[in-house]
């Protein structure tokens, strides 16, 4: 609560003689009906219509300069009015409801050497895994001959909806706790060619409080090499390692590369331990220990100018039902083009997994006609085991649009479905957006 | 808390002088005119119609730094293969440059060489420029070292509109599954491209408005993961893939969904999602301890709740439900945690022998 004040003060200290290059405002005004199911008591769920009105808001600046560094200012928000039944996940216990979803001033200073950063944002970089924090993160790089070393910390709240709970199995935060904080050393070594050609490695830790114990203490490393002049073979990967239970909680590696220019090659892995993605302090973090395998590759390849096709294949290896292991598949395909003003493709997916699984078949298109456009997508999925009774669902979407002047568009969309949890959906949706980049901004 | 913010940016952005980007910046350019494949191929100097470009700091609009010879038969470079003078005009050029690119000190570092950068030229009749590729920049350890640490805007104007094709961060392949992963070392160089509000629309579950799908439905095109009837099919992409739900979803999300559909104990009315013999019927494959060493996270849907649960009633020390920790436990936990943690006393209430 107290950084609001100082946020707004450097907003109004980074006001005079500033000016920033890129300014994006964005408004998005659009109301949904539909059905969702709520269980009152009895037998069977009630039918119920949910009806929110939403409000967001969106402004960046970028590139400000400004006296002491270049600064970049953020701010997305929304508000919204549950007309109708309230929501499940407005996390309100009103029918009004609103959030930041994303604030923070940003400033790169030294010649860019540092950054520093305050407001809500997440922590992309190394071991964080994109935790979400009311706080501050900085990074500071220095060049030493060949190597560039460096250093980046950072320490905040946890970000929970409307603030309603930081504490970890109250939070919606997937960490939890009250306070989290971490660092990460790194040196990167760029060796000339091919652009990104160099080997990037790091350590770091975090650890998450709630109150004064421990949801999450680990430390960790990744690292991105690409060893080639003429090619952009990239390989990277991390793994975590949890303190407090002495185990790998999670690790992955990826390798992405051109092969041709029509041919584009990736394969991945990955490790977890699901019950280390718990809170510490949460008593179902000490029964269980099974781990979690994903392997595999995918393959895309522009057959034309404009179409591009694409199969993907993973194979799984997690825990048996009752002993051993179970090894599934994810497998997906797809097809995707543009042909002149309509874009258009094609999906099938199929998962399998030790309590169920699922065939998937997706299609959709897009025509641009001038200011208006149109579009459909249908998609249906069919089960292994029946869930709720029913084999399949199969749902789609139509929607229209007209392109208004001065940055405002409307949209109209319209879906409808059979699901195993109603019958028959149907759900509509109008919005008023409005999308404006401004250039060479004069901010006083 | 927010308003005074919000009273802060508007009273900023009340100052500004906006100027909406204007469609004429970002009109094509009339094609190209001239050929340079048979003049390469001539061994002609790019310095005959180029020479002003040694001393050409900056790229600047307007401001081709062409001179073609007018009457090639007569001039002593182009007579022996030109016999008469073609009328070929360089239209100007009216769009502002995107890059920023010092040609004097460059053009010294590489001796005067320009095919060191430019290894492909326009021809009569294109459309679009040759620029020099990416990596004549990065061929040079400084400019890697730029790229390593996202230092873009020294030369790049701006990257809107770029697409990372043919570099290091092609968003080619099944890119939706390792971006995460060329993200965790390269943070920087996503982010000179994309603010976090980008990020935000898939990553910050608890404070953004409304899934993706909802907001975007004509967006057909897009990545969404949570596309048509992802409430039927959701049980079984989190059995797949736990640690995908748990990068945006906390215990405490789910549960309030479970709640209000009735499904967790901690819903006003309540009906059992579990099979007849979840709690007592051992060796068969619905029997919960088991389905809880499997996939502990979706006990976490409902029974999350800290230090205490519902699973302590039976799992403590000498309850019915005997040691709930699975194998090894004990090799990575010492006797001293119990006394140590707080969570360890909720069933530990005696000092372990």
């Amino acid at each position: 609560m107290r950084r609001t004040p100082l946020l707004a003060a450097l907003v109004l200290l980074a006001s005079p003689q500033v000016r920033a290059d890129t300014v994006e405002a964005s408004s998005t005004t659009f109301l949904t009906v539909g059905k969702d199911t709520r269980f009152k008591g009895g037998t069977k769920p009630d039918l119920v219509t949910v009806a929110p009105a939403f409000e967001i808001l969106s402004v960046s600046a970028r590139d400000i300069q400004t006296g002491f560094g270049e600064v970049e200012a953020v701010l997305s928000t929304w508000g919204s009015l549950d007309l109708g039944e309230r929501r499940w996940d407005s996390g309100s216990d009103s029918n009004f409801a609103g959030d930041v979803t994303t604030g923070y001033l940003q400033a790169r200073m030294i010649d860019r050497h540092l950054l520093l950063r305050v407001g809500r944002s997440s922590v992309p970089t190394g071991i964080a895994r994109m935790i979400q924090i009311d706080g501050g993160y900085a990074l500071i790089d220095l060049p030493a001959g060949p190597i560039v070393l460096k250093l980046s910390g950072y320490g905040g709240s946890p970000t929970s909806q409307r603030f309603r709970d930081r504490s970890g199995e109250k939070s919606w935060n997937p960490t939890g706790g009250t306070l989290a904080y971490g660092a990460r050393a790194a040196a990167a070594v760029p060796v000339k060619g091919f652009p990104g050609r160099g080997l990037e490695l790091g350590a770091g830790f975090n650890e998450v409080l709630d109150h004064s114990h421990t949801a999450r203490e680990e430390v960790g490393g990744d690292f991105r090499l690409q060893p080639l002049a003429t090619s952009d073979l990239a390989l990277a990967g991390f793994g975590t390692y949890s303190l407090p239970d002495r185990r790998v909680s999670e690790a992955s590696a990826a390798l992405s590369v051109s092969a041709t220019r029509k041919l584009h090659l990736t394969a991945d892995w990955r490790f977890a331990e699901p019950s280390l993605l718990l809170s510490r302090y949460s008593i179902l973090s000490v029964f269980s220990a099974s781990t979690w395998n994903e392997f595999g590759g995918g393959v895309r390849y522009a057959f034309l100018r404009t179409v591009t096709g694409g199969f993907d294949a993973h194979a799984r290896i997690e825990p048996g039902l009752t002993s051993g292991t179970h090894t599934g598949v994810d497998l997906a395909f797809n097809l995707d083009g543009t042909f002149g003003r309509t874009t258009a493709g094609a999906e099938v997916s199929y998962l399998d997994s030790v309590v169920n699984g699922y065939t998937g078949l997706r299609v959709f298109a897009r025509r641009d006609l001038g200011r208006v456009f149109v579009s459909g997508d249908v998609l249906g999925q069919f089960f292994r085991k029946q869930i709720n009774g029913q084999g399949g669902a199969v749902t789609g979407t139509l929607s229209g649009g007209y392109t208004l002047t001065h940055g405002f568009s409307a949209v109209i969309s319209g879906s409808a479905g059979m699901t195993p949890y109603l019958e028959q959906t149907f759900e509509v949706m109008a919005k008023l957006a409005y999308n404006q980049t401004y250039r060479v901004q004069e901010v006083r | 808390m927010n308003r005074t913010l919000l009273i802060a940016a508007v009273l900023a952005a009340a100052g500004c002088s906006a100027k909406i980007q204007r469609p004429e910046e970002t009109r094509a350019e009339p094609p190209y005119v001239f050929p340079h494949l048979p003049h390469v191929e001539g061994d002609v100097a790019c310095t005959n119609c180029h020479s002003s470009i040694f001393g050409a700091t900056s790229l600047d609009r307007n401001v081709r730094h062409v001179e073609l010879i007018t009457t090639p038969s007569r001039d002593k470079n182009c007579k022996d293969c030109h016999d008469s003078d073609p009328d070929i005009r360089v239209p100007a050029r009216t769009s502002a440059f995107r890059l920023r690119f010092d040609h004097k000190a460059h053009l010294a570092r590489v001796k005067g060489d320009c095919k060191v950068c430019h290894v492909k030229l326009t021809e009569a009749g294109d459309k679009t420029a040759s620029p020099p590729p990416m990596s004549a920049c990065t061929s040079c350890h400084n400019h890697q070292s730029d790229f390593a640490t996202a230092r873009c805007t020294p030369c790049h104007v701006d990257l809107k509109g770029y697409l990372p094709v043919n570099n290091a961060f092609s968003h080619q392949g099944d890119w939706m599954r390792v971006h995460g992963q060329m993200a965790k070392p390269s943070a920087q160089s996503c982010a000179a491209c994309h603010d976090q509000t980008y990020c935000a629309e898939c990553h910050a579950a608890q404070t953004t408005a409304a899934l993706p799908k909802v907001i975007f439905p004509e967006a057909v095109d897009k990545s969404f993961i949570h596309r048509g009837d992802f409430v039927s099919r959701h049980q079984i992409e989190a059995s797949a893939n736990p640690a995908s739900c748990r990068t945006c979803h906390g215990s405490a999300f789910c549960n309030a969904c479970h709640t209000v559909q009735g499904v967790t104990s901690s819903a006003i009315n309540v009906r059992d999602p579990h099979p007849k013999g979840w709690a007592t019927e051992k060796g068969t494959n619905h029997f919960h301890g088991d389905a809880a060493r499997r996939d502990i996270l979706s006990c976490a849907g409902c029974h999350d709740n800290g230090a205490s649960s519902t699973c302590v009633g039976c799992h403590q020390m000498g309850g019915v439900g005997g040691n709930p920790h699975p194998r090894a436990f004990l090799r990575r936990h010492d006797g001293e945690e119990p006394h140590n943690k707080p969570m360890c006393n909720i069933c530990h209430t005696h000092p372990l022998p």
